[in-house]
């Protein structure tokens, strides 16, 4: 018998920890213009110096203007995605969640899609300009969650079934929507909105977004980390979750506003980027087990590292063009999950 | 470091006699699905009392209102009228996790989403006494272990909960229960999937339990014989009423039993003092 | 007994009336179709498209239906706009083209519309127009004349071929002439300078620009421009790293609207990436025409347009022409209100949007 300690938690998430700094450290070595690691620290350290003008080189800005700072959308985004995957699996009860399942992401793109008409009427600053996009549809995410809620409940409360179903039908609700909006307002930006179906990171965001962003992403993984051993529990059932001492209404609440809040900051920054949610949680079960309390922390780091090795693929592999990442997430993702499934079972 | 199994606390409240652990007073229930329809079921008032250590049964046929007057006593429904007192205590009104911490309900089944190995699954009755992000201590671990050792399932600690078969997984269940070091223990028709081997098995592992840890031990049935040869006290269920309360020798007599019961039997009273009743066939 | 024969006859009469309802329809359909060929109309021929296909037309077509805008302003500039029945939502160059009869849109027009309208001739185009459509329209017995312009002189021969196909020959020749004529003007005072090393701005999040292959990158070097993409497919992603190694001297944007083009100007500036561009820094770009974006004659005002704005010094002693929008040449104007959004051609695989969950 060996539960989980606070020793051993840490010690996993300390390697994977180490893990995701290698990665990120190769993904700022590669890329459409080459940069030697040595030259790189240097300026990482003249940079933490405030010494910007002795930079080594033009590439030095290259790699920390836009490279680092696209290297850390796709750790935000990556272990936002994934945590809310691992919350909206042991909410929903099904291992098939994700988290667009709910609606969310359509939600999202409807609102990015909406602001980009009114933006076109209104008179902005060029600051404003560049954040009405992910305003926009960060509102149509909390919309959708709040429509989804009350879809969602029985009684009075969340019910499983029933958010799951209302969720779908919000989805497929909202893609319509979309598609209508598309054909009709647009003969432009069709282009431009294929970014919300296949996701995209290399868009250079306003750092004051950044921030938002990892604040956001603290205080919502935060809370459903409090929920992390009621969710073991709610794995085994909603009766008897309530029987073990698990204030059930309140957990299904905390964690779906929670991991909605998270899938929403994610998508409006980067469109809808496909399996890492879902598959992500389900690779850190099959090498950590269900316990949530280590399941989420590792989701969030694995996520991060999944997917900045996907968008490096997606801005090396036919450089200087870029691919879209959710092929990337795709292809990567899919052979890995089987072959960890196969080591298992066998 | 405390003794293994500590006593659990008890409740300090008005209502608790030395003698009475559980009260249920002029206890009904009706439930509609929706306002406007009649209500579909109700349960008429009823009161019993138990002790520690005692083995009550809930007997009665199908749809008699058994289940729901366990949920009634496990607090996970209110009462339309009455009130149920755990060691004083009000069961619906208490905090769901006090609530964990005195009574656990064993459920025939469970369905896990992600399969976990039996001591992960006996942990979890530790759930209650932890906070948000407790890690197990010492202690639990020491708890847990006793649990599975308390119902002879000490070797199956690291098997995989899908892959045991159903008398060892109700076992383990049980030892779930048993982590929850709660002074009330709710068995709803427990025997129902298993064997009869592992049906006495039960009964006796929860009547050795009852006497030793002075649990007061709750089992909803149908079977006859089970009511008869282990409970201390039967209550008697007959479409919503409670027709008789008592030891088994008064509860099971045979005019009432046929009645309720709808077929033809006898019953005798064994060397013990309990009674057997057999069935007869029709025709 | 009878009530099973009295429940056979009555289905029997309920299928009976759906045959006939079912059969009714062909007939009607047939209506619409427009009538064959050889039932008492003009003498056919038989022309080769720039696809090799043979289409068989009148000898001098008299309803024609255009399915993309920059057939639509072809049909204009020659003249023949009296015989253009039916056009595209998209159509709107020149402005009389809006008030023609909608057929829906390039891409997925409605061919219910088109075939009511009676055509002898509809003129599609590689840039926009599917193949689905041609092949609908080729079952529903509607000639159907694909053209395909990959660089600038393709689009004047295509301009001539349609001259010729339509019956104004001479008009294609006068008009091509000239064209070729202002090209040829443009070269000689271009010839010395060196090239422009530009980046053509489809889009910008995510960033999008044009393929070395596209008539929008030929038009482009006409005015002695080289877009910095060497991508050989049409609509290529770019990466923000690779174009910021290359430094563009300008960015060059197409809108209906300069001041909406210079609004988005200034909203890219002010992105981290973006500034490390010494072309955002220091506000050089261009605004042209959207005629750039159609294989149209109007294309060759733009490509001017654009030529005086990143080589002024060739221009100093000829004045400007009258331009629809006019940018100032040093486009560092301060942004005013403006109405729409940078607008864009709608693409042939646009309908085709995979959605990736």
């Amino acid at each position: 018998m060996r539960p989980l300690t606070l020793t051993r938690l840490l010690i996993r998430c300390g390697i994977l920890a180490l893990i995701l700094f290698a990665v990120i450290v190769v993904a700022m070595k590669l890329g459409a213009v080459q940069v030697s690691l040595y030259g790189l620290g240097k300026d990482l350290i003249s940079l933490l110096l405030h010494r910007t003008s002795s930079l080594s080189s033009d590439y030095g800005m290259i790699v920390l203007g836009i490279r680092l700072p696209r290297i850390l959308l796709a750790v935000f985004v990556g272990a936002s995605l994934s945590v809310a995957g691992v919350s909206f699996q042991a909410l929903l009860r099904n291992p098939l969640a994700d988290p667009y399942v709910l609606g969310v992401s359509s939600g999202a793109a409807l609102g990015a899609i909406v602001a980009l008409i009114v933006e076109a009427r209104l008179d902005l600053t060029p600051e404003m300009a560049g954040l009405i996009t992910p305003v926009g549809a960060f509102l149509g995410a909390a919309v959708t969650i709040a429509a989804v809620y009350i879809l969602g409940r029985r009684d009075g409360q969340i019910d499983s079934t029933t958010l799951l179903l209302g969720g779908i039908i919000t989805a497929s609700f909202l893609q319509a929507v979309i598609m209508f909006l598309m054909t009709t307002l647009s003969g432009n930006n069709l282009r431009g909105s294929a970014f919300w179906f296949m996701g995209d990171l290399s868009t250079p965001q306003p750092s004051s977004l950044l921030y938002f962003l990892s604040f956001g992403f603290i205080i919502a993984a935060g809370a459903i980390y409090t929920t992390a051993s009621d969710l073991n529990l709610l794995l085994a059932g909603e009766k008897e979750a309530m029987h073990l001492g698990v204030d059930v209404p309140r957990v299904r609440i905390v964690v779906y506003i929670a991991a909605s809040i998270l899938t929403g900051l994610a998508v409006s920054v980067s469109g809808t980027i496909g399996y890492v949610g879902l598959l992500v949680p389900h690779v850190m079960r099959l090498i950590f087990g269900s316990d949530h309390r280590m399941l989420i922390p590792a989701s969030a780091l694995g996520g991060a590292i999944a997917l900045v090795i996907a968008d490096t693929l997606a801005r090396t592999v036919t450089s200087p063009t870029d691919l879209p990442v959710g092929a990337m997430t795709a292809l990567a993702g899919a052979p890995l999950f089987i072959y960890l499934l196969r080591r298992r079972i066998a | 470091m405390s003794s293994a199994l500590r006593h659990p606390p008890s409740g300090d409240a008005s209502r608790a006699t030395p003698d009475v652990r559980l009260s249920v007073e002029q206890v009904s229930y009706a439930y509609a699905p929706n306002p406007s329809q009649a209500p579909l079921f109700t349960l008429e008032a009823m009161s019993f009392q138990a002790k520690p250590g005692e083995l009550v049964a809930i007997l009665g046929p199908n749809a008699s209102g058994k289940s729901t007057l366990l949920k009634l006593i496990s607090g996970a429904l209110q009462p339309l009228s009455g009130r149920i007192f755990l060691n004083g205590f009000e069961t619906h009104s208490l905090p769901v996790k006090t609530r964990a911490q005195r009574i656990a309900l064993v459920q025939q089944e469970s369905r896990l989403l992600f399969p976990s190995r039996a001591w992960e699954f006996v942990m979890q009755g530790r759930h209650p006494y932890g906070g948000g992000l407790r890690f197990e201590s010492e202690e639990d671990i020491l708890i847990a272990n006793n649990a599975l050792a308390q119902v002879g399932a000490t070797e199956l600690a690291d098997r995989w909960m899908d892959k045991i078969s159903g008398g060892e997984k109700q076992r383990v269940i049980l030892a779930r229960a048993l982590a929850q070091q709660p002074l009330l223990l709710l068995l709803d028709e427990p025997t129902l999937h298993l064997d009869i081997g592992a049906q006495v098995d039960l009964l006796e592992s929860l009547r050795r339990l009852a006497a030793q840890n002075r649990y007061t031990v709750v089992v909803v049935t149908h079977e006859l014989n089970i009511a008869g040869e282990y409970a201390d006290q039967v209550v008697l269920m007959h479409r919503g009423k409670c027709l008789r309360v008592g030891p088994p020798a008064t509860v099971l007599q045979r005019e009432i039993l046929e009645q309720v019961f709808q077929a033809p039997l006898s019953v005798e009273m064994t060397p013990s003092g309990r009674p057997r009743i057999t069935l007869f066939t029709n025709k | 007994m009878q009530h099973s024969f009295a429940n056979a006859m009555r289905r029997a009469r309920v299928f009976g009336a759906a045959v006939l309802l079912l059969s009714a329809l062909p007939v009607r359909a047939q209506s619409i179709t427009p009538a064959p060929a050889s039932a008492a109309s003009p003498a056919m021929r038989e022309v080769v498209d720039e696809f090799g296909r043979t289409v068989h037309v009148p000898q001098v077509p008299s309803r024609i239906v255009s399915l993309a805008p920059s057939l639509t302003e072809t049909l204009y500039a020659l003249g023949v706009q009296d015989r253009l029945v039916g056009d595209t939502d998209y159509c709107d160059y020149p402005p009389d083209a809006q008030k023609k009869r909608k057929v829906g849109g390039p891409i997925n027009p409605n061919l219910e519309e088109i075939a009511a309208l009676h055509p002898d001739l509809v003129l599609v185009t590689k840039e926009i127009n599917r193949l689905d459509t041609v092949r609908a329209l080729d079952t529903l017995g509607i000639p159907t004349y694909a053209t395909r312009a990959q660089n600038v002189d393709e689009i004047l021969s295509t301009t001539q071929k349609l001259a010729d196909l339509l019956g104004v020959a001479e008009t294609g020749k006068s008009l091509t002439a000239d064209l070729q004529a202002r090209l040829s003007a443009l070269h000689a005072k271009l010839e010395a300078l060196p090239p422009s090393r530009v980046l053509f701005v489809v889009w910008t999040h995510p960033l999008i620009s044009v393929g070395k292959n596209t008539f929008i990158a030929d038009a482009l070097r006409k005015a002695d421009a080289d877009s910095i993409v060497d991508a050989t497919q049409d609509w290529p992603q770019m990466n923000l790293e690779e174009v910021v190694r290359l430094q563009p001297e300008y960015l060059v944007f197409a809108a209906s609207h300069a001041d909406s083009a210079a609004r988005d100007f200034e909203a890219l500036s002010v992105l981290p990436g973006w500034q490390l561009l010494d072309a955002v820094r220091n506000h050089r770009f261009a605004v042209i025409s959207d005629a750039v974006n159609r294989p149209a004659p109007r294309i060759v005002s733009a490509i001017e347009d654009l030529a005086r704005q990143l080589h002024p010094t060739a221009f100093q002693d000829s004045p400007a022409p009258e331009k629809p929008a006019a940018p100032a040449p040093q486009p560092s104007n301060p942004p005013t209100a403006a109405p729409s959004h940078m607008t864009l051609n709608p693409q042939p695989f646009a309908m085709e949007l995979a959605c990736a969950r």
